[in-house]
């Protein structure tokens, strides 16, 4: 799966970054590709490219609050968790997603 | 239901991800401005350094039901939400009811907004107005009237009251509320059920109360103090408990802590997740006690240890928080199992993941 994602939490200096690493390191390891842009306290960083999003079989947004530019993922198939589950259980959110996509 | 609440929550957190950084700065402000005796003034012929400090610091906190109102009604209703969101937390502090004013406020104008975008229909060459002029007028004009002659009576009454509560508390009701307070506030070391009570305490500050927020400053530095006590004890004891990634990771937690903030921890706490959470939530029920039950109080709602020395009796804070982490520490040395060397120096942190209920994940 070619995955993006989004990760933003409230304080948004630790549990972005957290939800980041734990969402990198569960798809690299299930052999997947992915792309996580975080918006924390410091603003956007790592932006996701067009080709990016466009290329993407789905949109993970690890978010607890609003965040800024969710007009690019329109018509995506996307899926939204809170970042507290993401750090417990990024395998187990990834195979789950992996195997609804394959349903539809 | 449960999804407009976990709609309710998504937006309170955004607004207070908003917010954190404006309580931070003005906070500081306002202590570094007190400890160089500084005052409020209104005149510039009054003005001297600390008491622009102190000045900016309170302006800045007067800004604060706008923040929270605006960006609530930004989650809900966009860009166009966040000026009639502003507004309505201007009427919050006209009201005196800042914070509970701020928030209802900020709902008030975001559903508003939100609905004047999807119901009101304009013809083609007024599209532009839209956004710029007839969403934020037409939502600040409903919103406004809503708040200052319906809302208004009832929520100054609620304030009224709760201030009134929180003042009128005894002995042994300040020791149980501050043991809560304290306990909830770092459960998640700075995660989204910690901003609940978090959010209350300075709600409370901004009514001029200042025992609750005295408690959350406090608690919050007890567990990376803890886990530093508990590293530094297990070390004298000769039981070592943490691993070597793990003391590192205390390394930085330790300073992250000294600056109030509680998040260094949960890479320590999610190796032995339970164990850790007990120890701290009871070490920073056990600080927001002592803190609250002596009577201290914190007028600057973020800093850590910096803004001790400000806090209406800092000998009790240091107490409520040296306590609190050796409680912490203690509790984690005893409950945490001992390691071997080779366990010591091989433990990375584990990729392993507890089974979650993952029914509620959907893809849209």
């Amino acid at each position: 799966m070619k995955i993006v994602a989004v990760a933003a939490c409230t304080s948004g200096i630790a549990h972005t970054y957290i939800a980041k690493e734990k969402l990198i390191r569960a798809a690299e390891a299930l052999g997947h590709t992915i792309h996580v842009e975080t918006q924390g306290t410091i603003g956007t960083e790592d932006a996701l490219t067009e080709q990016e999003i466009k290329d993407a079989d789905v949109v993970i947004l690890a978010v607890d609050i609003a965040i800024t530019g969710m007009e690019r993922f329109e018509g995506k198939r996307t899926v939204k968790v809170p970042t507290s589950l993401v750090v417990k259980a990024p395998k187990q959110i990834i195979q789950k997603i992996e195997s609804e996509l394959q349903k539809s | 239901m449960k999804k407009v609440l976990l709609e309710v929550k998504q937006h309170l957190l955004t607004a207070i991800s908003y917010m954190l950084p404006l309580v931070v700065a003005s906070g500081l402000l306002i202590a570094i401005g007190n400890l160089m005796g500084g005052q409020v003034v209104t005149k510039m012929s009054q003005l001297t350094i600390p008491s622009a400090f102190t000045s900016l610091g309170v302006l800045g906190m007067g800004l604060l039901p706008s923040f929270i109102a605006g960006y609530i009604s930004y989650s809900i209703a966009d860009r166009p939400g966040i000026a009639p969101g502003f507004l309505m937390g201007q009427i919050a502090s006209f009201l005196g009811a800042g914070f509970l004013g701020g928030i209802i406020g900020g709902f008030v104008s975001g559903y508003i907004a939100k609905a004047i975008i999807k119901y009101v229909k304009v013809p083609k060459w007024a599209e532009a107005l839209m956004p710029m002029m007839i969403v934020p007028t037409l939502t600040a004009a409903i919103g406004g009237l809503l708040m200052y002659f319906v809302l208004g009576g009832p929520i100054t009454y609620i304030t009224g009251g709760l201030h009134d509560f929180i003042t009128g508390l005894d002995q042994s009701q300040k020791a149980l509320y501050g043991f809560v307070i304290g306990a909830i506030g770092c459960i998640d070391y700075g995660g989204a059920i910690s901003k609940v009570p978090n959010l209350i305490c300075d709600g409370l500050l901004l009514e001029g109360i200042t025992g609750p927020e005295g408690i959350k400053v406090l608690a919050a530095m007890v567990p990376p103090f803890g886990v530093t006590f508990a590293l530094l004890i297990s070390k004298v004891i000769k039981k070592r408990i943490y691993t070597d990634q793990e003391v590192d990771a205390i390394k930085v937690a330790f300073p992250m802590g000294v600056c109030m903030i509680s998040e260094g921890v949960i890479p320590i706490a999610m190796n032995d997740l339970i164990r850790t959470v007990i120890s701290t939530s009871i070490g920073c029920g056990v600080c927001g006690m002592i803190s609250f039950m002596f009577g201290n109080g914190s007028p600057v709602p973020s800093g850590g240890v910096f803004v001790i020395p400000a806090m209406s009796k800092p000998l009790v804070a240091v107490a409520a928080l040296l306590i609190g982490s050796l409680v912490t520490g203690v509790l984690l040395v005893v409950l945490k199992k001992r390691l071997t060397e080779e366990e010591a120096r091989n433990n990375v942190f584990t990729d392993e993941e507890e089974e979650v209920d993952l029914s509620s994940i959907q893809l849209s």
